[in-house]
């Protein structure tokens, strides 16, 4: 049929790696996953070695310019009287913390969930439904105790260094490999310390709280309320605190145990909150 | 908390759910694919075509034209998957050298399908070009594809035996 003879061999087939792409997958996935988790696992080793060597007026220094900016109105005459007294409570409690390198701020959220934070530079935000359910000033000062403990442990800037090296970390792979999986890892460690720092902090604000008031009486009766509650409607508003503070009865527990050991009184009169009782009397 | 576990499947299972589809059916067509084309390259091996740029001497050639023969692949997720893993460590992209693979190879056997239906019996000065079909999406930074285009001149020879 061909005017031309020719008859060569087929080219060898020598273009394509023999590798299976399943166990290319596995090997890469691997090697990959094992060194975000040495690079994180370094990189939280490593914050935990510096941050307490830098000065708390550098985090200030820093930090303090990315705080929200005071509304508006907020001078002396129409200052919010519960943030007023919040700020107030915190620095007396403060003054039980002889070394503190922090001058402190309070700033309210108005948001109707319970929750409270501590922000890098010695700013604490407490949230308006947080300040609305306290029922004795005991148990607000136990709230900002433990912030304060958070200030104390220095664990903002750790968790802070950490969820940037995590999210740096994540963004290379997500840059590269779209998937939800970075967005997923993000949330899971948006904002939320170790259960050592809870605990550690718990430790800090129960004792400034036994400085402040001569007993512990009221400083887990709040969170006991927030538990009930919470099984109670599981979505209410009081569920923020326990998602970014388990709460265990460990816990419960632990504070407990800490005043047992310590000899501090169980019992004791419980101040009033201000705001309410200066309400009241109008 | 259902809130979070819709978003969490969405998030994780969306793009698994993607990667084990575009692992099954990648793999499914790369198959069937390579069984096309070894049988067609048995089918024409003898039709001469040749990078070489001039006929050989002993062909009278009656006529010439140039034969092209084109296509366009795209990437399954699995393999944009594995090459984007890739691109983070370095080294070869193996999951996409089969896929150049067939396109070579299905464009080189396009070309001669498509001299042979002209009329003609060799290809000679074959080249091969690539070019990347840049995606709407990501600024335009994205592959929404790669031709390989196969092209030469045809040649029409004349046979010794029939003067």
């Amino acid at each position: 049929m061909s005017p031309v003879s020719f008859d060569p061999r087929l080219p060898p087939e020598n273009n394509v790696s023999p590798t299976h792409p399943l166990a290319e997958l596995a090997a890469l996935l691997g090697g990959i996953l094992l060194a975000a988790v040495l690079l994180t696992a370094g990189a939280t080793l490593a914050l935990d070695w510096l941050v307490p060597h830098l000065p708390a007026s550098l985090e200030q220094r820093v930090f303090s310019g990315l705080w929200p900016a005071p509304e508006a109105g907020a001078g002396s005459q129409q200052r919010d009287p519960e943030q007023a007294t919040a700020e107030a409570l915190m620095l007396r409690l403060a003054s039980h913390w002889p070394d503190n390198p922090y001058r402190l701020h309070l700033a309210v959220v108005e948001n109707d969930e319970v929750n409270a934070f501590a922000v890098p530079g010695g700013l604490v935000l407490v949230t308006r439904g947080l300040l609305k359910r306290v029922t004795s000033e005991n148990e607000l000062a136990f709230v900002l105790g433990h912030e304060l403990g958070h200030f104390h442990g220095r664990d903002q800037l750790r968790t802070l260094g950490r969820g940037l090296v995590v999210g740096l970390t994540l963004q290379a792979l997500a840059g590269t490999a779209a998937s939800g999986l970075p967005a997923l890892a993000t949330r899971m460690t948006e904002l939320r310390f170790a259960r050592a720092q809870e605990e550690e902090a718990d430790r800090f604000g129960l004792a400034l709280v036994e400085a402040e008031y001569g007993h512990v009486d009221g400083a887990t009766a709040f969170f006991r309320r927030l538990a009930e509650t919470r099984d109670q409607d599981p979505t209410g508003p009081g569920n923020a605190w326990l998602s970014t503070h388990p709460l265990g009865s460990a816990r419960i527990q632990a504070l407990e145990a800490q005043a047992r050991e310590q000899g501090w009184p169980e019992t004791g009169s419980l101040t009033p909150i201000a705001w309410r009782s200066a309400s009241a009397r109008h | 908390m259902d809130q979070e576990l819709v978003r969490l499947a969405i998030n994780l299972g969306l793009p698994l759910l993607l990667l084990v589809l575009g692992y099954f059916t990648g793999t499914a067509f790369e198959h069937t694919h390579y069984r096309s084309i070894r049988l067609r390259e048995r089918r024409w091996r003898r039709m001469p075509t040749l990078s070489f740029p001039r006929p050989l001497p002993q062909w009278q050639v009656q006529d010439t034209a140039m034969v092209t023969g084109s296509v366009v692949i795209s990437l399954d997720y699995f393999k944009r998957f594995l090459a984007g893993l890739r691109g983070l460590v370095g080294g070869r992209v193996k999951s996409y050298e089969s896929l150049l693979d067939r396109a070579r190879r299905e464009a080189i056997l396009r070309m001669k399908e498509s001299a042979h239906t002209a009329g003609f019996h060799a290809v000679v000065n074959l080249r091969l070009e690539t070019s990347r079909l840049a995606s709407s999406g990501r600024k335009g930074k994205g592959t929404a594809g790669v031709e390989i285009l196969a092209f030469g001149t045809a040649l029409k020879i004349a046979d010794p035996a029939r003067p």
